[in-house]
Order: C-alpha cells, then sequence, then structure tokens
C-alpha cells in the first residue's frame, strides 16, 4: 500500500476554501509532519485532492488542530457526485494536533473532499493528510 | 499572494439605533446615510475588506446587519451561527436601547459559548447633545463588564464610524497571528 496523497506521486489538491500564502494547502501533501495549511476564518472549510488515477481507498490518516466536525466525501469521477465516505466529530485537544484515522472501506475514489464544518475556534490548522490504499486497474 | 482572512461580523441593538446607517456608511466608504428610517427585516447582509496596517493582507467583514425589532429575533439568529465579532449599537438618546445591549451580547455569546471573539460596543447620535441621556461613563461602564471594547459614533455627522470595525479588524487579525504561532509551535 501507498500513501496516495502525496505530491511527489502526483497528487494535487484542487481546492482549497482558504489560503494564506505563507501556509497553503499544499503544505497537507507535501508528506512533512511540520508544514500545515490554515484555515482563514469562517466555516464550512474544505479542501479537495485529486489522485493521479483511480484509486481504492483503505485508511485515511489526518492530523490536524481545532477540527470539531469533519466529513469525507469521495467521487470516481470528475463527473460523479461526491458521495459521503464519513463523518466524525473531532475530540479537542490541548497541547498536541489532533490526529484520527478514517477507515476508507476499500471505496474507489478519484477525488477525496474533506470538509471541515466546524472548528473549537475560528481557525484550524491541518499538517497532513495520508490517504492509504492502491491504485486500480484501469 | 496576500492573506485574505475572513470574519463574520454580527451587528446588534435595539430597533433603530442607527445599525443599518452605520453599517452602510462603513460598506460605502462613508457615501450614503439613509436619513429616512427603513426598518431591516430580518438581516441584511453585506461585505467589506479592510486592509491592515502595515501588512499586505485583509480582512473581509462578512457583515450582518440584524433586525432589531424583537418579531424578527428568530429568524436573524439563524444567521449567527460561528461568529468572529460583533457590534452591538445603542442610541444615546434611548436608556431602553442602551439596556438591551446585555440582552444582545447574550444571544450573540450564545451561539458560540465556547470560543471568545472580540467585540465592540457603540454608543450612536453622539449628535443628538441636547437629547442625550446615556453618557460616556456608563457606556464605558458596560463595555468594561461585558469585556467589550467602547466606541462613540455619529453616523449622521460621518463620525468615527469606521473605528469600532478598524479596532475589529485588526483584533481578529491578531487572533489569527497568534493561532498560527500555536499551530507552529506543536511541531517545531
Ligand atoms: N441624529 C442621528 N440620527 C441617526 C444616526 N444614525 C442613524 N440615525 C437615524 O435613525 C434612524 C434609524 O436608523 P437605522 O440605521 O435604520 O436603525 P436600525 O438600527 O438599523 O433599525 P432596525 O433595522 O429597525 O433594527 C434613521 O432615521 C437614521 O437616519 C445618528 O448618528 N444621528
Ligand atoms: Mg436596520
Amino acid at each position: 500500500m501507498f500513501d496516495l496523497a502525496l505530491s511527489e506521486a502526483g497528487a494535487q489538491i484542487i481546492l482549497a476554501t482558504s489560503s494564506d500564502d505563507k501556509y497553503p494547502p499544499e503544505n497537507m501533501i507535501d508528506g512533512k509532519d511540520d508544514t500545515f495549511w490554515t484555515t482563514c476564518g469562517l466555516y464550512p472549510q474544505e479542501f479537495i485532492i485529486k489522485f493521479t488515477s483511480l484509486v481504492s481507498i483503505n485508511t485515511i490518516q489526518i492530523s490536524c488542530y481545532n477540527v470539531k466536525k469533519l466529513k469525507m466525501e469521495v467521487s470516481s469521477d470528475d463527473n460523479q457526485a461526491f458521495k459521503t465516505l464519513a463523518e466524525k466529530e473531532l475530540q479537542p485537544s490541548d497541547s498536541a494536533p489532533q490526529s484520527e484515522e478514517i477507515s476508507g472501506r476499500n471505496v474507489k475514489a478519484m477525488n477525496l473532499r474533506v470538509v471541515i464544518e466546524s472548528g473549537y475556534d475560528h481557525f484550524c490548522a491541518v499538517y497532513k493528510i495520508c490517504v492509504h490504499g492502491n491504485a486500480e486497474r484501469s | 499572494m496576500p492573506a485574505v482572512i475572513r470574519a463574520k461580523c454580527i451587528v446588534v441593538g435595539d430597533a433603530g439605533v442607527g445599525k443599518s446607517a452605520i453599517c452602510q456608511l462603513f460598506t460605502s466608504d462613508g457615501s450614503h446615510f439613509p436619513k429616512n428610517y427603513t426598518l431591516t427585516m430580518g438581516a441584511e447582509f453585506m461585505v467589506k475588506p479592510v486592509v491592515i496596517p502595515d501588512t499586505q493582507d485583509t480582512v473581509e467583514m462578512y457583515m450582518y446587519d440584524s433586525a432589531g425589532k424583537e418579531i424578527f429575533t428568530d429568524m436573524v439568529m439563524k444567521f449567527w451561527d460561528h461568529p468572529s465579532m460583533m457590534i452591538v449599537v445603542y442610541d444615546v438618546t434611548s436608556e431602553t436601547s442602551f439596556s438591551s445591549c446585555e440582552k444582545w451580547i447574550e444571544r450573540v455569546r450564545s451561539q458560540k459559548p465556547d470560543v471568545p471573539f472580540p467585540g465592540a460596543l457603540v454608543a450612536n447620535k453622539i449628535d443628538l447633545e441636547q437629547r442625550r441621556i446615556v453618557g460616556p461613563k456608563a457606556g464605558k461602564e458596560l463595555a468594561m463588564k461585558t469585556g467589550l471594547d467602547y466606541y462613540e459614533c455619529s453616523a449622521k455627522e460621518m463620525q468615527n464610524v469606521d473605528t469600532p470595525f478598524y479596532f475589529l479588524a485588526s483584533e481578529y487579525y491578531k487572533l489569527y497571528q497568534e493561532k498560527v504561532e500555536l499551530f507552529k509551535a506543536f511541531v517545531a
């Protein structure tokens, strides 16, 4: 299994609702633990990761801060509507990033949309998102 | 590209105190003071970008000018989820509007009880000197008690209307910077 959400592997952030150039959304998929994306105020916030090809998702790991309600959705190609994969309410954390693992149930996806529906503060950070799985044979 | 920080600014207070006048003046850069009273039904929404001095960053203020008439309250409160900041306005010639402020503050704060957010208490219509009943001392005391910053203005004379907005924008921007420092500290 690979981390499919790596910019090195060709994954791309095709949409993000906040952008401070100092903390861009690409920081979530650069493979580093110490860089992050910040949301710049208001809810909901979201970003979409596009994989290089159709993939099958085993697990998703997200490391973030101040996130409360989180929703993950997938679409199997660019013309398909997004379907909900998981909805979670994260526990608050004081002194370290939150870390959450979500089962992908081997769902087929071309795009992954992550929605932060609410937070424990005005601003959230997402440090890293790893999507473990395999490329689908076409 | 500079950062654009977004803030939801809830503007509340009794009917007729001048909320719409203040919001319209601020968003029109002082070119529009509504002389005749048109009561707001529900909430009116407007956006105004504020550039933060000495930076290239902007705080975009999404303002919710809310109706003061009680019959609209349940309806307007639906627009208030996730507030970033609030402006509470009263009319210095109306004791009632002043005593209502705490009720308005409570209502906005109840939306996000765990998350502190900046707010301003604005004493409007200071041009009506002869009819003024609520003095600066009472205003400042209430502001102190409720944790808001106190401002006086006259929308009619276009005096000091922008100041509370600029103050809130810069407070919010500071909050953002503090949070970013915290985010960094976790992984430093
Ligand atoms: N003299 C004076 N009149 C003002 C001032 N600001 C507003 N007014 C007048 O007060 C009246 C009410 O102003 P609005 O801004 O509509 O009041 P509001 O708070 O939005 O009222 P609602 O929408 O009903 O909650 C209008 O006739 C305004 O022209 C001021 O600074 N001085
Ligand atoms: Mg109004």
